[in-house]
């Protein structure tokens, strides 16, 4: 061990140690500072995260108890060496020991105090409950989603495998079967790499009603990796995924074996456990049920992997590795790291890997393919972390503000009381004991806030919840229970002594004959005045970053609903409709279907016009794919990345999406051998800039291994496809018919008047054609605009309230210290207006000096946010984190509301009446 | 006797704690800690404040000396300050065991403790 880890100095703690140390009077620290310092970092060293913290909380104690106490033993030393100088230092008296007898004497005291000034108590507890409660409820959700560990087995060796497209700026390209293959038989950091796919699918043949479930398709050793076993029945075997021996005709393979979730086998067999074995149909085809999954099991996926998370029931895919395209990547893939195994080296081999398999590979190579790995819980947070984070932050500020306003009340209470501390003090009773007194009734005032506060946080869960932010992982765990205790009670400590520090240091040094010449003024007013001042500068300070977040939020939340997202989502009905493989083999019985659908809907009475698309705008993310000009044949490099996205006749019509160029997909088009499609504004001016993109061919791939050439007919305005928030890439349209006529598509039905008015008319035209379709997602187009907007809503209205909270507490705040400042002032005041002061030049006195407080804290509070605003990054939607119009507009508001606050005192000091106030004097 | 080591008492506990690791030999604060750590079986293991505290009230009072810094041999190379008994220490040390020694016995007498007979 060498001596600079042994002192310590390399080691963060013991600059945090260092910082305690300032507690203690000067002399002592530079005596024992260093060596203090090595012990705590000796003790630091040998514990683990928990012990640490444990540690780091008892140390804090220690040197709050120590330090203080040190300083008022020092000052009586020092007193006393200069009354009875040449004494030598005998036995000593111990004062302020700790006993269990003196803490109960002080909470007797301090209630009694309370019963005698309950308005005082009642406006500490609430103001203290109001920000343990934001934080307790704040970390209800911190813990449910950002610290939980996800419940599988050891998921902290679970990790995501993503692969980049880094030169066509493509991020999270799934990987194709035989990537996933060869990554598995070709790398040895991990004990199991597996892949899933999440589609819907028609559930037929059971008897029940024809109902479209969402499948997770996975490799079958998926579930199993993830530590989850079937509950009835088995799980998957190798046997399950082998591949049809006839992989081009689907449906007319081996059954498809499927696990059911506990959640679908209950409330569609009703728990009936010989459902084991029952053949069912999925999409027409055949399937076997094997098993059922326990109750508890859920899927976690990144957003970014595009995977549904409510699975309704697993299958196992049958993947023919030996014939499936490389360069056709539609699996997500997890994997466990092998023990010992770091992210760097899993990543080192993954890449050794692909960069074997891509210099075969032209395409890939040219894409400039990279690999990621990225533990599975952090990357399934990644982008709520920035919402929780900066609302954690949010609380934080309020719990400070808060503490700030108890610790003005407690001062100014303090000051009325510093005659009875003054005697006390002269009575025997040590600086020490004074100093424990006010610390006692500091941590009862927090116990009472922690205790509204746990009830406040329960019902502000239930708030949140009800807010629906839908995009926080694992929000459905949100509960307040044991760890979420021991957090508020820690809180609540911390509470106590950040805003029971300043009064007790005041209160130990009350002075009696100082305190007795002053008579009823309390001593040193300016010095008084300076300290209540600068906790009020702070508040002001804090809430003003609060204020401006939640300032930029409401721009962002205005810009996103002022976007134009390149159709009208009102009086636009959509749903999801299946046809099953079994009973729709062909291409053009699908297109029959849905030509038919589309005839007998638009002549419903209430219905303009009907088309399909897969998929529709904001509901799911398109496939994407290469494409490029003309020129680009054979030259991988200059292919760029579109969105891809298949359309029925009228599509643009019915969407209200303007033509720009050219003509629009018909029902002419309709035909598997019509190679056209349109692309929209924002790839015609990138291909083809400053030319007409009408009549050009492109190249384009979309199902066959190469690409192949298409004709641009006509140009649209550009669709935000996956988020409201950004542009989102470009995008080529198809005719369904060309692209084979899927079988699943997203319908929308522009209606004239109330969407969902439609839906029986709907429903009657599908039960006409075909009885045993599933219908699913019947809802406006306004709610997915909605959701887009959702997550946009939720950390809005959150930061918003605990920003109007920061205001509201420290305009109290403000109001008080100016109010103190008038009653300690009015023997002064009632002097001035004998002296023929007018009540304005007072009225201006006291407002100039409140404003005066309110100017500095926003002043370092719009720096602070400078400096802090940063964190919403991500948040924000077309509005910069520095934007000089919010900054401005809420310094202002801010300005008045002090204003406001300051009137009130301001004005009572103009009534004084100076006789009264001479008298008093 | 200029000072009576009896004006001296009781001793907090931790007072008594460092004396009794003193007793043993002059050491450092870090020594004494982890005298104190051991003796109690891990029990015990004051924080440094209230460690230094107890050790700069006892040299206060003339109950330790402080020696001069010097580097542990078995702690490296680093120099630490050391810490000693005076007389006045070790009596009041003693006198403190003596005191407990009475209330141990009184403890006895009245079958509150049972001592353990090895």
């Amino acid at each position: 061990m060498n001596v600079e880890s042994r002192s310590g100095a390399g080691i963060p703690s013991s600059r945090g140690y260092r910082v305690l140390l300032r507690l203690y009077p000067r002399v002592f620290r530079e005596r024992y500072g260093a060596e203090m310092t090595r012990l705590f970092c000796a003790d630091w060293r040998r514990r683990g995260v928990s012990g640490r913290v444990a540690l780091a909380w008892a140390t804090l104690w220690d040197a709050v108890w120590n330090g203080l106490g040190e300083r008022m033993a020092h000052r009586r030393r020092t007193r006393r060496a200069r009354e009875f100088p040449g004494k030598r230092a005998g036995p000593q008296k111990r004062r302020g020991e700790w006993s269990m007898e003196g803490v109960w004497r002080d909470v007797r005291f301090a209630l009694r105090l309370f019963a005698r000034a309950p308005g005082f108590a009642a406006i500490a507890v609430f103001t203290i409950g109001l920000g343990i409660g934001a934080n307790t409820a704040i970390f209800t959700v911190v813990r449910a989603v950002l610290l939980r560990p996800l419940p599988y087995a050891q998921p902290d060796r679970l990790v995501m495998v993503w692969s980049d497209l880094v030169r066509r700026n493509i991020p999270h390209f799934p990987l194709s079967p035989p990537d996933l293959k060869d990554m598995r038989e070709q790398t040895t950091s991990f004990t199991a790499l597996e892949g899933v796919v999440t589609f819907a699918q028609a559930l037929t043949g059971d008897g029940g009603e024809p109902e479209q479930v969402q499948l997770g398709g996975v490799t079958p050793g998926f579930l199993g990796m993830l530590g989850v076993r079937a509950e009835l029945g088995r799980a998957f075997t190798e046997d399950d995924a082998l591949p049809p021996a006839d992989a081009a005709a689907p449906g007319a393979g081996p059954p498809i074996m499927v696990l059911l979730s506990d959640a679908l086998w209950r409330r569609r067999y009703g728990g009936d456990p010989d459902v084991v074995g029952r053949g069912v149909e999925l999409g027409g085809g055949p399937a076997i049920v094997v098993g059922v999954l326990p109750p508890g099991f859920r899927l976690y996926a990144p957003e970014a992997a595009n995977l549904t998370t409510a699975i309704d029931a697993w299958v196992a895919l049958r993947i023919d590795y030996a014939t499936a395209d490389r360069n056709t990547g539609f699996l997500r893939v997890i994997g466990r790291l092998a023990p010992g195994v770091t992210l760097a080296r899993a990543l080192e081999d993954l890449n050794g890997v692909v960069g074997r398999l891509d210099q075969q590979n032209e395409r890939m190579h040219t894409a400039g393919r990279r690999m990621r790995v990225v533990p599975l819980r952090d990357d399934i947070t990644v982008h709520v972390r920035p919402t929780v984070l900066a609302l954690l932050g949010a609380v934080g500020f309020v719990l400070l503000i808060a503490c700030a306003n108890v610790s003005n009340l407690l001062l100014v209470r303090g000051a009325a009381r510093e005659r009875e501390m003054a005697v006390r003090a002269a009575l025997g009773g040590g600086g020490l004991r004074i100093a424990q007194q006010v610390f006692v009734e500091s941590l009862l005032l927090a116990g009472a806030g922690a205790l509204l506060g746990t009830a406040l946080a329960a019902g502000g869960v239930r708030l949140l919840l009800a807010l629906q932010p839908a995009n926080l992982p694992r929000i459905e765990t949100v509960a307040v229970d044991g760890p979420v205790f021991v957090y508020t009670a820690a809180a609540a400590m911390l509470a106590a002594l950040i805003f029971g520090t300043l009064p007790a240091l005041h209160a130990s040094r009350a002075d009696l004959a100082r305190a007795l010449k002053d008579r009823g003024r309390a001593s040193g007013a300016r010095a008084q005045a300076m300290l209540h001042g600068s906790v009020v500068v702070l508040e002001v300070a804090l809430s003003l970053v609060l204020l401006i977040g939640a300032g930029l939020m409401l721009r962002s939340f205005a810009v996103l609903r002022d976007v134009q997202p390149g159709f009208e989502p009102q009086n636009l009905l959509t749903f999801e409709l299946g046809l099953p493989f079994g009973r729709y083999p062909a291409p053009v019985d699908r297109a029959t279907f849905s030509r038919l659908l589309r005839e007998r809907l638009e002549a419903e009475s209430g219905i303009q016009s009907a088309t399909a698309a897969m998929p529709l705008p904001l509901t799911s993310v398109a496939n994407h794919g290469p494409y490029g000009r003309e020129e680009a044949l054979g030259q991988p490099d200059q292919l760029k990345q579109a969105d891809l996205r298949i359309v029925l006749p009228e599509y643009f019509a019915t969407m209200r999406t303007a033509v720009i160029a050219g003509r629009t997909l018909s029902a002419a088009d309709e035909s598997d051998s019509a190679a056209v499609v349109v692309v929209d504004r924002v790839l015609a001016e990138k291909t083809w800039p400053g030319e007409s993109a009408v009549g050009k061919r492109m190249l384009i791939r979309l199902f066959t291994p190469e690409p192949i050439f298409v004709d641009v007919v006509g140009v649209v305005d550009h669709q935000r496809n996956g988020t409201l928030a950004a542009e989102g890439r470009e995008t080529v349209y198809f005719p369904g018919r060309f692209a084979g006529s899927w079988n699943n598509m997203h319908w929308a039905v522009r209606t004239t008047g109330d969407p969902l008015r439609a839906v029986g008319a709907v429903r009657a035209v599908l039960a006409e054609l075909d009885p045993l379709l599933p219908i699913s997602r019947v809802q406006p187009m306004t709610e997915y605009v909605d959701g887009a907007m959702a997550p946009t809503r939720f950390a809005l209205i959150l930061i918003g309230i605990f920003g109007l909270t920061a205001l509201l507490l420290a305009s109290i705040g403000l109001y008080g210290v100016l109010a103190y400042a008038v009653r300690q002032r009015t023997a002064e005041i009632g002097l001035r207006m004998a002296f023929g002061a007018r009540g304005t030049s007072i009225l201006r006195m006291v407002v100039t000096e409140g404003l005066r407080l309110a100017f500095i804290g926003v002043v370092l509070g719009l720096a602070a946010a400078l400096a802090l605003t940063r964190v919403l990054g991500t948040l924000l939607v077309g509005v910069q984190p520095t934007d000089a119009t919010t900054y401005a507009a809420v310094a202002a508001l801010f300005l008045a509301i002090a204003a406001l606050a300051c009137y009130v005192p301001a004005w009572r000091a103009t009534r004084v009446d100076p006789l009264v106030a001479l008298r008093a004097e | 006797m200029a000072h009576d080591p009896n004006r001296y008492l009781p001793l907090t506990p931790i007072a008594f704690e460092i004396l009794l690791s003193l007793a043993e030999g002059e050491t450092h604060g870090y020594g004494i800690l982890l005298d104190i750590v051991g003796r109690s079986g891990g029990r015990l293991r004051p924080h440094p404040g209230t460690l230094y505290r107890a050790i700069a009230r006892l040299v206060e009072e003339g109950l330790l000396e402080e020696l001069d810094e010097r580097p542990d041999p078995e702690q490296g190379d680093e120099r630490r300050r050391y810490y000693g008994l005076t007389r006045l220490g070790r009596a009041a040390g003693a006198a403190e065991a003596a005191r407990l020694d009475a209330q141990l016995n009184a403890a006895r007498v009245r079958r509150l403790f049972q001592p353990r007979t090895s």
